[in-house]
């Protein structure tokens, strides 16, 4: 099995959806290029080629970045194509050919863990339909009913006459059938699949570790020059103006541009070249009043929010107000999470083509068509002169779907110099400063409790940034001024919904929004409500005198699936059993994006509570199907890398306006050596939802450490991250 | 009334658009309504209206009115225009609060109504999920 490789890649796509008689071949990274005969290369529908030899060509829209999910797609369609998975690769249609086949792909969009949970119906219907075809253009060739013939890995047969055909050998038949009527494909049931729930080997893995994959920062095409920007690093700033004139006789260098008004752009030879120089541009910078704006002034606003009178309400029950002022006991916490940033190891970039008649774009891009309506805005051209080849990504995280402005830059330069390629790299410094960043947020908690120690109600105020407000404010309005992402894995109900009945309750949002752009984060808000609420469980349990895990458990009976990955985390770990010596043990579950996860670890800490060892890290996850049971298990290993990373090591502060973070060496990630075992528990329970798989995970494993913190040294933090307290990861 | 697309219309564009037409025929054609057919996130949408009309001054476009099926507020924008305009052209931003489709009615001097729709769909890359 083969990955794309873009160097030779050829992408055929048919001219029409159903067994068109022409093809126009793609040829990579050039864009059309030939028109060529389809019968060599028939597309049996959008999501299946298949060749003369057997060869299958799986169609995939959502982006490969490192999460497996170009294999689980290709395992969905192939499980109900009945193939021969060895002969299968994958490629990825084209943005503007989606729109020429009236969005026959649907959503491109790779977030929200919903490449397989938003699309495995429509994808295995394509697999269905496909097989269908295939059979029937053998039963044709054959003159029998079609249903008295069988399919095993892309060999026909007909028990009968003992006639045997393969799928390469009709294809070119098939494709000339009308597909079937969406009513009459019946999808296999999930007890006889046979492809989907097997631990396939991923796509690409060879490429990847031989160096032969092009990521977009390597992409090269012939007589393609290399541009680096710097936009205001004050957000909502503007360029005031640059003297070219310095450095306009500095190697290599070709250009100097403003793009847009905020941001200056060097094109040179070399990327280095481009470097160089835009380090050495005077520019000048109105940076307006958010010059003023520090973490400590941020803080403040916040705090503020803590105990304003007006919130949002994102969850309620029964009477909060009452059970606080009645309570024998109240106890209350204030938590805090930082701005972090995405922080890919591949920078933003995009590489573009601009002529009066063509915009082309190859990017890294969670979402091919984002980037091509960016494509279209920054171009002025209209969809059917353009077109965007997306590359697999050096990361993602949620930095490159949402947003995509580098791509717009990319096009900006380029309309500046028709004709020649240009490829956009930002540098490391750029891709931290202009980042979209977790949103920042404090949290007050409290729990009133009865004479008995029992739990009578819980408030949660939240107190910061909504995404929504900024980056989707059509949602924000449409429900009333409220952002209902902020209580994400703590909402009343949905994808997010929280995993406790309390007899009173109260969850709200005091929005304030700093100048800071803020985005989606692996994650997205389930990673401080995580922190906030399954700490402030474990401090009620304390002060209830009650076992963290017993006490979550009171409130857990209306939700058999939180309750049951939790259950299974406490068991695998041996919660009931005493941990071994100096080690420390803490859990932490929550509903997100579809799915149930709980964590439970062993940490131990040194004398001077400085030094953090975890040695053991529990994790289930119930995501109602596993398609990809050894892609799941990396995924949940990686929430742990980013987890822990976050909860240790990041934070972006902000001092005169802008992000004082601008490479690794201030903002770390955990290394090799600091990695827990990882042993996961997956629990494909089924049902109609189909869960989410690359974030849940990660907002347990900050909760499940810091109450093993507690439980090892008697000390509640409070405040993400841990490195700010001279707390370190060893 | 105007012939819409095969979509679920909803009451506040159809009385928006009666209060315009008083209930004449609204027929298609005339009127280009030019908008991309995919826009990043909605929310700052270039859009144009271009209608066929002399401009004279007994045969002119008498106002451009642009409609949306699912924004808070479906009418976005009245212009009223007139022989001294010169060009049947408008262009300005709107936002999109998400997919939908935008229809362009042109109200002409003989009293006839011209329209013209397209459908935009309005990518939504994030951990959004079921909220739209």
């Amino acid at each position: 099995m083969e990955n794309i490789n873009l160097n030779r890649r050829s992408f055929l796509v048919s001219s029409a959806v159903a067994g068109g008689g022409l093809a126009l071949g793609l040829q990579l990274p050039f864009g059309i290029t030939t028109a060529q005969a389809a019968e060599t290369v028939p597309e049996i529908n959008a999501w299946v080629v298949i060749k003369p030899d057997d060869s299958v060509v799986i169609r995939v829209a959502r982006s490969e970045m490192g999460q497996g999910t170009i294999t689980g797609l290709a395992q969905l369609v192939v499980e109900e194509l009945e193939c021969d998975w060895s002969k299968v690769s994958t490629e990825y249609p084209t943005p503007g050919e989606n729109l020429k086949r009236n969005r026959v792909w649907q959503s491109y969009s790779t977030g929200g863990s919903r490449g397989i949970r938003t699309s495995h119906d429509y994808v295995r219907r394509g697999g269905a339909a496909a097989r269908m075809m295939l059979m029937q253009a053998a039963a044709d060739q054959w003159k029998v009913p079609v249903n008295q013939l069988t399919v095993n890995k892309g060999v026909i047969a007909h028990g009968a006459s003992g006639r045997k055909v393969s799928y390469g050998k009709v294809a070119a038949a098939a494709a000339k059938l009308t597909p079937p009527d969406e009513k009459a494909i019946k999808l296999k049931d999930p007890k006889s699949w046979k492809v989907i729930g097997k631990p396939m080997k991923r796509f690409g893995t060879v490429d990847k570790v031989t160096g032969r994959q092009v990521y977009g920062a390597d992409l090269k095409l012939p007589g393609m020059v290399n541009a680096t920007i710097m936009e205001c690093p004050v957000f909502g700033g503007k360029l005031k103006g640059f003297d070219a004139a310095k450095v306009t006789g500095m190697k290599g260098v070709k250009q100097v541009l403003r793009v847009g008004d905020s941001a200056v752009a060097v094109v040179a030879d070399t990327w280095w070249h481009a470097k160089k120089a835009l380090d050495a541009l005077p520019a000048e910078w109105d940076f307006g009043d958010n010059v003023k704006v520090s973490s400590a002034s941020i803080a403040e606003v916040l705090k503020a929010g803590l105990d304003a009178p007006q919130a949002f309400v994102g969850n309620k029950a029964g009477d909060i107000q009452s059970a606080i002022k009645g309570a024998a006991k109240t106890i209350d916490a204030v938590y805090e999470y930082p701005y972090q940033n995405h922080a890919p190891m591949e920078p933003m970039n995009a590489t573009a083509r601009y002529t009066p008649d063509r915009c082309e774009v190859w990017v890294p891009t969670q979402d091919g068509e984002a980037s091509f309506a960016a494509t279209l805005e920054a171009s002025g051209l209209t969809a059917d002169k353009c077109e965007v080849y997306k590359i697999d990504l050096g990361g993602g995280f949620g930095r490159r779907g949402a947003f995509q402005d580098y791509v717009k830059q990319a096009v900006l330069i380029a309309k500046q110099m028709p004709g020649t390629p240009v490829k956009l790299l930002w540098s490391r410094e750029e891709d931290m400063r202009q980042g979209r960043y977790h949103p920042v947020m404090q949290c007050k908690l409290t729990g009133s409790f009865d004479s008995a120690n029992n739990l009578t109600g819980l408030h949660m105020r939240l107190s910061g940034q909504s995404i929504l407000a900024s980056v989707r404010p059509a949602i924000v309005e449409k429900a009333g001024g409220k952002d209902p992402l902020a209580f994400q894995g703590v909402a009343d109900s949905g994808e997010h919904s929280i995993g406790y009945t309390f007899p009173n309750l109260l969850i709200d949002h005091a929005m304030r929004n700093p100048h800071v752009p803020p985005g989606f984060w692996r994650g997205v808000n389930i990673n401080q409500n995580a922190v906030f609420i399954e700490c402030f469980m474990d401090e009620l349990a304390h002060a209830a005198g009650q076992d963290p895990l017993e006490f979550r458990r009171k409130f857990m009976a209306q939700h058999p699936r939180n309750l049951g990955v939790l259950n299974a985390v406490a068991e695998r770990i041996g919660w009931t059993k005493p941990a071994p010596k100096g080690r420390f043990r803490g859990l932490a579950q929550m509903k997100a994006f579809d799915s149930f996860v709980a964590a439970a670890c062993e940490i131990s800490v040194d004398s001077t509570g400085n030094k953090v060892k975890v040695h053991r890290i529990v994790a289930a996850t119930d995501p109602g199907y596993a398609v990809n049971p050894a892609q799941i298990e990396r995924q949940i290993a990686g929430s742990f890398v980013y987890g822990l990373s976050a909860l240790f090591m990041q934070e972006c502060t902000v001092k005169d306006g802008r992000i004082e973070q601008d490479n690794f060496h201030v903002y770390n990630s955990m290394r090799i050596a600091q990695m827990p075992k990882v042993e996961s528990i997956i629990m494909a329970t089924g049902g109609p939802i189909w869960g989410g798989i690359g974030e849940p995970t990660i907002c347990v494993a900050a909760p499940a450490v810091l109450n093993a913190y507690f439980k090892a040294t008697g000390k509640r933090l409070r405040s993400v991250p841990l490195k700010n307290q001279g707390i370190e990861l060893v | 009334m105007l012939v819409l697309p095969a979509l679920a219309t909803p009451e506040a564009l159809q009385a928006a658009l009666a209060k315009i037409t008083g209930g004449a025929n609204v027929r298609r054609g005339r009127v280009k309504l030019q908008l991309p057919p995919l826009v990043e996130n909605g929310n700052s949408v270039e859009f144009s209206v271009t209608v066929d009309s002399p401009m004279t001054s007994t045969d002119y476009v008498k106002a451009i009115h642009v409609f949306t099926e699912k924004n808070p507020q479906p009418y976005v924008i009245n212009a009223y225009l007139g022989p001294h305009a010169g060009r049947a052209r408008i262009t300005t931003r709107t936002r999109l609060a998400d997919s939908q489709t935008v229809h362009a009615v042109a109200e002409l001097s003989d009293g006839s109504f011209w329209s013209d729709s397209v459908s935009v769909v309005v990518t939504l890359s994030a951990c959004i999920g079921d909220l739209v």
